[in-house]
């Protein structure tokens, strides 16, 4: 199995710092693919004015090390990095890191990918924005489904 | 008792929401909440919304043990 990290924080992460280690994990890395997900300014074409962030404690990186472990078995990984952030959040900040380090460039790409697209549908994370000093919960995307049903039928 | 929980916008149908029920089934706990909370229980109705017991996801009727956390969980919307 390959090193994988899971974090879920509430304080910012430091992308350069994220990749120097999955770099560092060893000699044979030859590829490091990184997705950051940021805070978009606004949701149904209305600008917001934060962005509030709910998980299940525990239940939550359950489910992350479970998505991990497929991606172990699918691709030929050697680390694996996966950071939420929860809480209150503006727009613009960085709310989401996956990062994966491989030998080959196609099994951290694809990887990374698959890690996003199954996070965003399986992971007990809840969005509420506030808009003009009102709140919602954000709701889920079809694109987004499908984005991650695209992976359930393939196994390489 | 049965510990609940109530995720996402599950958790804004009421103040007063009940945090332990008496119940055999998660169904069961859905049909006991009908009464005081209908909007709750006609949201929890719904295809997309799942259950789980102590952080596993299961089926409706999964029968529950004295002190079992149960979660209602709506679509995810992470990432």
């Amino acid at each position: 199995m390959s090193l994988n990290s899971i974090r879920i924080q509430t304080h910012d992460f430091d992308l350069a710092k994220e990749y120097q280690q999955l770099r560092e994990l060893s000699s044979t890395v030859g590829a490091v693919v990184t997705f950051t997900g940021l805070v978009r300014d606004f949701e149904l074409d209305a600008s917001i004015d934060s962005l509030s962030l709910q998980h299940y404690p525990g239940m939550t990186e359950t489910l992350l090390q479970g998505i991990l472990d497929q991606a172990d078995k699918r691709w030929q990984l050697i680390g694996s990095t996966v950071i939420h952030r929860v809480g209150e959040l503006l727009p613009r900040d960085q709310i989401v890191f996956v990062g994966v380090a491989s030998q080959h460039r196609a099994d951290a790409f694809e990887a990374a990918q698959f890690l996003i697209d199954y996070l965003k549908t399986k992971a007990t994370f809840w969005k509420q924005v506030s808009q003009d000093g009102k709140q919602h919960w954000v709701e889920s995307k079809h694109s987004d489904t499908d984005a991650a049903t695209r992976w359930d039928s393939t196994n390489d | 008792m049965i510990n609940l929980l109530f995720f996402g916008r599950l958790g804004d149908f009421s103040k007063d929401m009940p945090a332990t029920i008496k119940a055999s089934t998660p169904a069961e706990i859905r049909h006991l909440l009908t009464p005081d909370y209908p909007a709750l229980a006609k949201e929890l109705s719904q295809p997309q919304v799942l259950v789980s017991v102590n952080q596993m996801i299961v089926g409706w009727d999964q029968p529950l043990a004295d002190g079992s956390e149960v979660a209602f969980l709506p679509p995810v919307t992470g990432g």
